[in-house]
């Protein structure tokens, strides 16, 4: 018995699943795709709904991490899991041992340039709301030539309740997304004409329908019903665009400085592979199918594979966190078990 | 009237009753024709066209030589029948001439040849021989048709045609016209075999054949002596039961005859009019004409176009096929559930050994079924103006390419590149080309965008009319009579560019496979302009089925009844089969292709003009 446990992905939902497997004294490796620790989190600027910084949250997670006796293996891909969690191949080939696996191998961001009508890749001044996390971490909102913008449009369910590309889920946290961003824009530039358009408004969580509130009260932006249908570039590299304010029913042009298109949650790259095990199931969307979606959320069918945050659905990190704490838990479980 | 025979009658009654029905039908159908449709039709007779009818006539009416091509199988069904059928009236009419050195007899005797006249030995020609080989060639069809449909229902596969009513009996009858005259004609012969017969003449001395010799060939001449040992003598005695098995062989001919006209088989006789006026130019067109029936009653229900369709092979869709839309439409049964369910790719069309025009038949369908357009719909259009530029080359994105800016963008540089200078009909919006509505079949309301554009380019003065759409190309070419401006494809326009060296390219190892565009292809002919542009940037890598039978991409605008998983689940079996080509990525000419290909696919998938503007 080696006590290994080997969690795929280290996103916040990973480095949690490492913590807690720690305090309950087994020997977890994390196994991150990327150079660094923190998934999705190390791109965000601040975070919804409260506007902590999320280096706050990341670099809380990071030390602890730190303080266990995990073992960290970064810029190494899983490309495989073995039958009933015995193991995984890794992108060099080589495979790993281990006495149960989790896989919080989270999700990808839907690439905005499927979306060709939005001319996002083509036009300037086209970004999505992770090009805006990156632009606020580097100091704010600026046009490609450098100005800021004075009308700014967003656009929700990109590559979200949309048939065309396949992704038929909603992506829950665009919404709330779009809603802090349009306010952030709006405390940057307080002259700023700020439209959102929506199919939706989806505030689930604890605080988002204030702040949703306070975006129409306080900070006077326009949500508009209904969907960008085109989006062209002006001469002078500004923005226009076709939608349809499904409320009053009729059809509306415009032209903006820039279009932020509120980017989905597609289903990561690597559940297709993983998707061989026997005991791995997907969804449709290509997100992987848990147990059931009552008590066995963090569960496979098979008893020593378990699976963390949003690699089974998308979910906001307060919930990715607790399915960390959740899958250790229930390793623990399996394992002593055993032992015994 | 001394040698007539009851029995006779069914087939009387069946042949008068048939004659007079298609002579009925098609003489109202050709009143019904147009009058030019009428001047083309007395115009081609007798001109080359009459000719080539006969001998279309001959290669595809008796022989089937397209169905041959398709399916070996169903080729021998229906070549035994048509073939057999033919040369075995034939071949007795014949006997009959010779028989009765050309003096007229009654038409039942021709027919029932056997039954009175008992031919032993005819001088110097052996007819029996050639009529019992045919009857063996038939009979071999009908138990090779009877073994298709057993061994598809065992084996459940669905995609035999469903019958009808009339389907059914006629089937019926026609599987039992040859058992059936296999038996008389061996009854007749055992009869001779056993007490001898005579020979009828219509000289006085008639002449004898004494019991041992039979009559007929080795078909129902050695059945004829195996009854004659086996059965008792009383039961070939008693004549009834001869004359039940000729009743029967009577009944089955005036049932199948009767029951033709109502059921597929109408085809038989209907192709032959179909080909005449087909090859003396008639067409049908976007309302509905009486020309039409022809070609809908010419439908066999073969079913060769249920394969080949993909709402079948990819999206499981059934019952909706160009064999069903003719069989609901030709019963008046047809609901927009199957008028609006195609994809109008051409794939059908392609493989019908008919020539049916499968996709116009069904627009003019849709045409009648339409909602009638009101006036004030799409008023706002007038004086919407929004183009810009100006050049004797008009560009002409639609939109699709509005919706595909990638394509936009690489034309812009190319046309940079060749030092164009274009008017741009519709980069900042524009009124749609009108096609969309008119397979929808709301051609007045097409009409409309069709009039507005024709005046748009008129009044900017192009000479020539770039498209990168292949669906807005086919209503420009078809429907706008646009004299003096040339209609190009973008595909044509790139090709020309190259060959008069207006574009330099990189040329490099990469491997492409190309996807035609079912309107493009098929709708338009345009296979080599792509492939060659494609020639001039790397490899070019066919997939199985490619040009005339090419896979359609699903996203077709001509389907409106199909639901969004449909079109994916035939947009994955297009890319799979690009993507085994082995090709680094996919390229067509087609907005709409592309958005559908690239749903499902693994390679990165490209218009022509954004791997031409890449290269420049
Ligand atoms: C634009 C945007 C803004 C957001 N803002 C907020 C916010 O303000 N507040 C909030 O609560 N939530 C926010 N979210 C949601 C939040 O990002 C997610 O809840 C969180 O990132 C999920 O963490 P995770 O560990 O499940 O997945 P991820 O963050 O995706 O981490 C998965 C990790 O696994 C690694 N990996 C993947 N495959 C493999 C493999 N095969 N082998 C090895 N490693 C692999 C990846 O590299 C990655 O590091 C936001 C989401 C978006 C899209
Ligand atoms: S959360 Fe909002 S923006 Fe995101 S997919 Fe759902 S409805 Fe669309
Ligand atoms: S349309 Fe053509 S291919 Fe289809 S069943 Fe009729 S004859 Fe056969
Ligand atoms: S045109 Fe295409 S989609 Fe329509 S019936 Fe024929 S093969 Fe099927």
């Amino acid at each position: 018995m080696t006590g290994r446990v080997i969690i795929i992905g280290g996103g916040v939902a990973g480095m949690q699943t490492a913590i807690t497997l720690d305090e309950l004294g087994f020997k977890p490796v994390i196994i991150e795709k990327e150079a660094s620790l923190g998934g999705k989190l190390c791109r965000w600027d601040r975070l919804f709904p409260t506007m902590t910084p999320a280096q706050e949250v990341l670099g809380d997670l990071l030390k602890r991490v730190e303080k266990t006796a995990s073992e960290v293996r970064t810029s190494t891909t899983v490309s495989e899991i073995e039958e009933q969690g015995r193991g995984v191949t890794l992108s060099d080939g080589s495979r790993l041992d281990a006495e149960a696996v989790v896989v919080a191998s989270g999700f990808d961001i839907f690439p905005a340039e499927r979306k060709e009508e939005y001319g996002y890749g083509l036009y300037d001044n086209v970004y999505t709301t992770v090009d805006v996390e990156r632009m606020f971490r580097e100091g704010g909102v600026r046009m490609a030539d450098g100005r800021e913008p004075k009308t700014v449009a967003f656009l929700h369910c990109v590559g979200s309740r949309d048939e065309k590309v396949n992704q038929r889920h909603c992506s829950r946290v665009c919404c709330i997304t779009g809603v802090k961003q349009a306010i952030e824009v709006k405390q940057q530039i307080p002259g700023a004409e700020i439209f959102s358009f929506y199919m939706d408004m989806r505030m689930f969580g604890p605080g988002y329908e204030e702040l949703y509130r306070q975006a129409q009260q306080q900070y006077n932006i326009h949500f508009v019903r209904g969907r960008i249908s085109e989006a062209s570039p002006t001469i002078d590299h500004r923005i226009h665009i076709k939608a349809e304010d499904t409320l009053i029913g009729r059809p509306l042009r415009m032209s903006v400085d820039m279009l932020i298109l509120a980017v989905g949650m597609q289903a990561g790259s690597s559940n297709v592979a993983f998707g061989r095990n026997n005991n791995i199931d997907l969804y449709p969307s290509g997100f992987l199918r848990p147990l059931n979606q009552f008590s066995g959320n963090v569960r496979s069918s098979s008893p020593r594979l378990f699976y963390a945050g949003t690699v089974t659905a998308p979910k906001n990190i307060g919930e990715s966190i607790n399915e960390g704490i959740a899958a250790a838990y229930q390793v623990a479980q399996t394992l002593n078990a055993a032992k015994s | 009237m001394e040698h007539f025979r009851l029995f006779v009658l069914p087939f009387y009654a069946g042949a008068f009753f048939l004659l007079i029905t298609l002579l009925c039908k098609y003489i109202y159908w050709f009143i019904g024709l147009s009058r030019e449709q009428k001047r083309l039709f007395w115009r081609s007779l007798p001109t080359r066209a009459t000719w080539k009818s006969v001998v279309e006539i001959f290669n595809e009416s008796l022989l089937h030589r397209k169905i041959w091509r398709t399916n070996p199988l169903l080729g021998y069904m229906h070549t035994s029948f048509a073939l057999g059928w033919f040369l075995l009236i034939s071949v007795g009419w014949l006997e009959t001439f010779v028989y009765f050195k050309g003096e007229s007899v009654p038409l039942y005797v021709d027919i029932f040849f056997s039954y009175y006249v008992h031919p032993i030995f005819e001088r110097n020609f052996n007819f029996s021989l050639i009529k019992d080989a045919l009857l063996l060639l038939i009979l071999v069809g009908v138990v090779l048709a009877l073994f298709k449909r057993l061994y598809s229902r065992i084996m459940g596969m669905k995609r035999t045609t469903k019958h009808m009513l009339g389907d059914r009996v006629a089937l019926t009858a026609l599987w039992l016209i040859f058992p059936a005259r296999l038996l008389a004609e061996s009854l007749t012969s055992a009869e001779v075999w056993r007490f001898g017969g005579y020979v009828w003449t219509l000289s006085e001395n008639t002449q004898l054949i004494p019991p041992g010799i039979g009559c007929g060939s080795f078909l129902t001449g050695s059945l004829g002596q195996w009854l004659a040992d086996f059965l008792p003598a009383r039961i070939i005695e008693a004549q009834h039961v001869e004359l039940t098995a000729w009743w029967i062989y009577s009944i089955a001919l005036g049932v199948f005859f009767v029951a033709l006209p109502f059921s597929r088989y109408m085809h038989i006789f209907t192709e032959i009019p179909l080909i005449f006026l087909r090859n003396a130019g008639l067409r049908a067109a976007e309302k509905e004409s009486s020309f039409d029936h022809f070609q809908v009653d010419a439908c066999s229900r073969c079913g060769i176009c249920i394969d080949p369709c993909q709402l079948q092979s990819g999206a499981g869709i059934q019952g909706v096929q160009s064999v069903y839309f003719l069989r609901d439409r030709r019963y008046g049964r047809l609901t927009d559930a199957v008028a609006d369910n195609c994809l109008m790719c051409g794939r059908c069309q392609q493989a019908c050994p008919v020539g049916i025009e499968q996709n116009t038949l069904r627009l003019n369908s849709r045409v009648k079924r339409a909602y009638p357009d009101s006036p004030n719909r799409y008023a706002y259009i007038q004086g919407k103006d929004l183009s810009t530029g100006e050049g004797k080359v008009g560009y002409f994105a639609g939109c699709m390419t509005l919706l595909t800016p990638k394509i936009l963008r690489a034309m812009e540089q190319i046309f940079t590149a060749a030092g164009e200078e274009v008017w741009w009909a519709d980069k900042n919006g524009g009124v749609c080309c009108g096609r969309p509505l008119k397979l929808s079949g709301e051609v007045d309301a097409a009409r409309k965008m069709m009039d507005f554009n024709k005046n748009l380019f008129r009044q900017h003065g192009i000479t020539t009319l770039v498209t990168s759409c292949p669906i807005c190309l086919k209503v420009f070419k078809e429907d706008y009579a646009l004299e003096g401006i040339e209609v190009l494809h973008h595909s044509e326009y790139l090709q020309r560019l190259l060959a008069e060296g207006r574009l330099k390219l990189r040329s490099g190892s990469e491997t492409f496979t190309y996807h035609d565009p079912c309107e493009l292809g098929r709708g338009s002919g345009i296979y080599e302009a792509p492939r060659e542009v494609i020639a001039a940037l790397g490899v070019l890598k066919e997939p199985a089925e490619t040009r005339e039978h090419a896979l359609c991409c699903g996203s077709s605008l001509a389907n409106t009844a199909i639901d969004d998983e449909g079109q994916r689940r035939i947009g994955e079996q297009v890319a799979m089969a690009l993507a085994a080509t082995g090709a680094d990525s996919i390229v067509t000419a087609c907005p709409l292709c592309k958005k559908g290909i690239a749903r499902e696919a693994t390679l990165p998938v490209y218009d022509l003009a954004e791997i031409v503007a890449r290269a420049l």
